[in-house]
């Protein structure tokens, strides 16, 4: 002990064969995952690309409270100018999305820096991740078989979603299902814990889902008249605009603007409405493109992630059923990928997003099960290498389950080229959703990059210059980041690549 | 090599089945199904209305009332190049003439006994050809008159039946369609009352139906039997007569231009086939020479401008390259140097091929440059992407075969460097280059799809997704059929011409 101090903190001191075999100077060995992430980190073009994306991250959990027509806080004033009530109506119409994004926050950062040591870094991630996920579903199902239900013509199902006191018995039987499925990864080891955290956050999403109730009405220019008549005195957020507020009074501003400025509207001048700018300009309809530009966030970091999520389970699922065992099956599942990869990819995301509903989650699942024969192909070849190795035959003869063999033995040593192909797999999810807004085939009533390019360029010829500009530099600088952060990690992973570099 | 090359073609069966069934069923199970586009037109559905007959009668024409495998067992078989039954006609416009559809019997037959199929005895005038391709047209056009009336008929039976239903009250109303509609199925065990208030109009209707059926029977078997006597020569090439024939694969009539699709992909095709033609040798020629040039001053200046470079050409989206290029470029707005849409100026057909100086010393555009200027764009966005990719894989490859033993041996012989570039490590790297040269071309076509939309160029691009604005199942098949078939063969080319090229690769 006493000699390894001497030789870190003094001067470089020559140490003996004794020394080395007494291990000092000996340092624990990084693994791997760390190892690689530490030459990620030291290539200028990935650490850009981790910053970008945190900043749309940063965007996409928090643009409720930054970008929103709603006051944050809200006074009414009687005649006289006496305070009557104070609202909140911000905090009162953030839905249950909203509400988990931000609590999943303020709860998962310093869980994975400063959580149970005994789980390493990696453990307490994914714990996040299975929470996330889990509260994600919950709330995306619940409130997707609620809506559903309320139009049934099934009449106790129409019941059960029309309670006074919310639709808690669907809400109730969705967690359960989703809380049971979670149950089912492993996270924590032990049973005590990993019951715990599946039913808090059970509990937490049908908490947020009944709590946020039905759909309200909004009527944000209520807010602007009763503040020029002087009936509220009004705390706005630092964007006060909505995607969903849109004036026809104010269409095609540019940058800048403020709205007294505005000829038609300046009557508004010496108000605070008056004042507001709009800082990225409008688009057609008059929406502020600052606001739809920060909700947007949202749909960009969700599409890549969640339609590559869905790529990488269908395709490491069936790439290692058809490596481990070859022969036959491989044949057979081989002529399915195939069958994908006969057609361009784009092609048959265009047709399947012309002719199914416009919804996010659809567009989600479709880029997602569109995609995958590239994981496929790439587990199914590690796999072929593998299956022959003394770590596997050692795994069967011991009688493991072919889950166990395939997931837990085989997959980890396989992954990396999975992973690697996952990073520029979000990239082109991001540019496939900005394609199919830009063709009018995005998702309806979502605030997306792709749509606001795709206005840039009207039919009668005109072309708007910051309609094309701020959304398209944000489009190119998240596929850039996702395409540097992945050659990074290629050249980091790839043991051929490192070995030619020395 | 020859058993390699009928495995992989076997092979191509099954995917291009598996691929065409799994556009044909999404097609099918999106909302309002593969006839939504003809509902669309139709406007608004009013039962009894003649939109409703319309409706109907295009529902039989294009066979949409069927099951949805039935109906793509019926496309599979148009595709197939093996055909049974009735051999096809082909008129002197190269169309083909199928032989009259069967008319379905009237519906209800045990509570409205039809009356009997009629029995045409018909002698067609074959002595002059002139005369007989005349008289088969007319017959062939009365047949489809007749028919669809009768179909439209059927229809208002069915509407009918329907009121007649709601008079008489539950429980039979619950058999009713949810729509409103009444399939005469459901109603066997219906026993007819004549103090139901709609007891008239359904006999008047079924007797309609009967005569329609009468005469579009009739009107049918004459056509038969002028299409038996061949006014046109036949199309194909018999193996069984009658039964089994050769004949090259039919794509239908698109539903929403009521036009054969292989016309519609004749005319667009070229158009797509230029573009892509003039961007292929561009995108090679800049990045070959940029990958090599990388990869011999390997972490040079060079090699990593031109790496940063590409990544980022390679990361902006067509759709983004397009409206920057339409905006900036090509709007009046702006520079206004190119022109904004179409592939030829409008009075592009008066020009002279070539460029000129006339009399005044003006510069007349001819034809060749104004479509160069036209394609200019869509090709300048079409090949950026493919730098990176191509620049990257030579890159690649050559780093791989600089590092090999024959290398070293001729740098220790006293090769010149250029030499030892350029005859051994070049010759040696180009044979990735050759599998990528069929690979991308399936996906230019893909990215040209975007390309041609946003600068409104007629090509398979804008059909593809005008017919998918129009669900036209016609014209998304056979794109899909044409599309997977280009792309199957070009990767089964790849791989030939890989063989050829490395004497090392070899398929026995």
């Amino acid at each position: 002990m006493s000699d390894a101090k001497r030789t870190s903190s003094g001067a470089p001191k020559a140490i003996s064969g004794i020394d080395v075999m007494r291990g000092v100077g000996a340092q624990q060995a990084k693994g791997f995952w760390a190892d690689a992430w530490e030459r990620v980190l030291q290539r200028k073009g990935a650490v850009f690309g981790i910053a970008w994306i945190s900043v749309v991250a940063f965007f996409a959990i928090f643009a409720p409270v930054l970008a929103s027509a709603h006051p944050v806080y809200l006074e009414r004033l009687d005649a006289a100018g006496a305070v009557t009530a104070a609202e909140w109506p911000l905090v009162a119409n953030l839905t249950p999305t909203d509400w988990l994004l931000m609590i999943g926050f303020a709860v998962g950062v310093p869980w994975t820096f400063f959580g149970p040591k005994s789980l390493g870094r990696s453990g307490r991630l994914g714990v996040l991740v299975v929470a996330l996920l889990q509260a994600g579903l919950t709330i995306v199902l619940a409130g997707s078989i609620a809506k559903w239900a309320d139009s049934s013509s099934v009449e106790w199902l129409k019941q059960a979603a029309r309670l006074s006191s919310g639709p808690w018995p669907i809400v109730g039987a969705v967690a359960a299902v989703v809380g049971l499925l979670a149950l089912i990864v492993p996270t924590f080891d032990t049973r005590g814990p990993r019951i715990a955290t599946v039913a808090g956050t059970a509990l937490i999403a049908a908490t947020l889902l009944l709590m946020s109730g039905g759909q309200k009405l909004i009527n944000f220019e209520r807010y602007i008249d009763d503040e020029r008549a002087g009936k509220i005195r009004a705390v706005w957020t630092p964007v006060p605009w909505s995607p969903q507020y849109t004036r026809s009074d104010m269409s095609a501003i540019a940058p800048g603007t403020a709205v007294a400025e505005n000829p038609k509207l300046a009557e508004f001048a010496g108000t605070n409405f008056g004042e507001r700018r709009n800082w990225l300009g409008t688009d057609a309809l008059g929406g502020d493109v600052l606001a739809q530009m920060m909700w947007a966030c949202r749909l960009s970091i969700s599409i890549g992630l969640v339609s590559t999520g869905i790529s990488l389970l269908i395709g490491v699922t069936i790439g290692a059923i058809m490596g481990y065992f070859g022969g036959w099956i491989d044949l057979f599942l081989f002529r399915i990928v195939e069958i994908f990869m006969a057609v361009p990819v784009l092609f048959l995301l265009i047709v399947a997003a012309g002719v199914l509903p416009r919804d996010t989650y659809v567009m989600m699942a479709i880029i997602g099960c569109f995609s995958w024969t590239g994981a496929a192909r790439f587990t199914r070849a590690e796999f072929l290498k593998l299956r022959k190795q003394d770590f596997v035959q050692a795994a069967q003869a011991t009688g493991l389950p072919l889950r166990a063999i395939l997931f837990r033995h085989m997959l980890p040593n396989g992954v990396t080229p999975v992973l690697v192909d996952a990073s520029f797999a979000i990239a082109a999810a991001i540019s496939v959703e900005a394609t199919l807004s830009f063709l009018g085939l995005g998702p309806d009533g979502q605030a997306s990059w792709g749509k606001l390019l795709s206005s840039a360029t009207a039919s009668t010829g005109t072309f708007v210059w910051w309609l094309a500009v701020f959304p398209g530099l944000a489009i190119f600088l998240s596929v850039l980041s996702y395409n540097l952060l992945g050659e990074a990690l290629r050249d980091a992973i790839d043991p051929k690549l490192r070995k030619a570099a020395h | 090599m020859v058993n390699f090359l009928i495995r992989r073609l076997l092979f191509m069966v099954p995917t291009i089945l598996g691929i065409t069934f799994m556009v044909f069923m999404l097609l099918a199970l999106a909302p309002g199904g593969i006839g939504a586009g003809l509902a669309a037109q139709g406007g608004q559905m009013s039962d009894t209305s003649r939109v409703a007959q319309m409706q109907a009668y295009l529902e039989d024409r294009y066979g949409l009332n069927d099951p949805v495998v039935v109906q793509y067992l019926r496309w599979l078989g148009r595709i197939s190049p093996v055909k049974f039954g009735e051999r096809d006609l082909r008129n002197p416009s190269g169309e083909r003439v199928s032989a009259p559809r069967e008319v379905k019997p009237p519906e209800m037959p045990w509570l409205f006994p039809p009356p009997d199929a009629p029995k045409v005895e018909f002698a067609p005038d074959t002595a002059e050809s002139d005369a007989q391709v005349q008289e088969f047209r007319n017959l062939q056009r009365i047949a489809e008159g007749a028919r669809r009336s009768y179909i439209g008929s059927v229809r208002l039976f069915k509407d009918t039946l329907a009121d007649y239903v709601r008079e008489e009250g539950a429980p039979w109303t619950d058999r009713l369609e949810p729509k409103g509609g009444a399939e005469p199925g459901k109603f066997r065990d219906l026993k007819l009352d004549p103090a139901n208030a709609k007891f008239g109009a359904l006999h008047q209707a079924a007797d309609d139906m009967h005569r329609k059926w009468t005469a579009a029977e009739e009107a049918r078997q004459r056509a038969f039997i002028a299409f038996r006597a061949r006014p046109y020569p036949l199309s194909g090439f018999g193996v069984v007569p009658g039964v089994v024939y050769l004949d090259s694969p039919d794509l239908g009539v698109a539903f929403s231009k009521n036009r054969p699709v292989w016309d519609l992909i004749a005319t667009a095709l070229p158009v797509t086939l230029l573009i892509n033609l003039i961007a292929f040798p561009i995108s090679y020629l800049v990045a070959v020479p940029t990958g090599i040039l990388a990869a011999t001053r390997r972490g040079g200046w060079f090699d990593v401008l031109s790496g940063v470079m590409y990544l980022s050409l390679y990361s902006i989206p067509t759709v983004l390259a397009g409206v920057f290029a339409i905006g900036f470029l090509a709007n009046k707005q702006y520079l206004g140097l190119f022109p904004v849409s179409g592939l030829h100026d409008s009075a592009a057909s008066t020009y002279t091929f070539l460029p000129y100086w006339d009399e005044g010393g003006v510069w007349q555009m001819g034809w060749l440059v104004d479509l160069l200027w036209h394609v200019a764009l869509p090709v300048l966005c079409l090949v950026y992407a493919s730098f990176a990719v191509l620049s990257k894989q030579t890159r690649a490859a050559m780093l791989e075969n600089f590092n090999a033993d024959y290398v070293r041996t001729a740098k220790a012989k006293g090769v010149p460097r250029n030499d030892v570039v350029m005859r051994h490590v070049f010759r040696n790297s180009l044979l990735p280059l050759i599998t990528m040269f069929v690979g991308i071309f399936p996906a230019m076509l893909a990215g040209s799809v975007v390309i041609e939309r946003i600068f409104t160029i007629p090509g398979m691009g804008s059909l593809i997704i005008e017919a998918i604005d129009l669900r036209d199942r016609e014209i998304i098949l056979a794109n899909t059929f044409m599309i997977a078939c280009v792309n199957l063969l070009a990767l089964l080319l790849a791989d030939i011409l890989y063989a050829i090229a490395d004497p090392r690769v070899s398929y026995e």
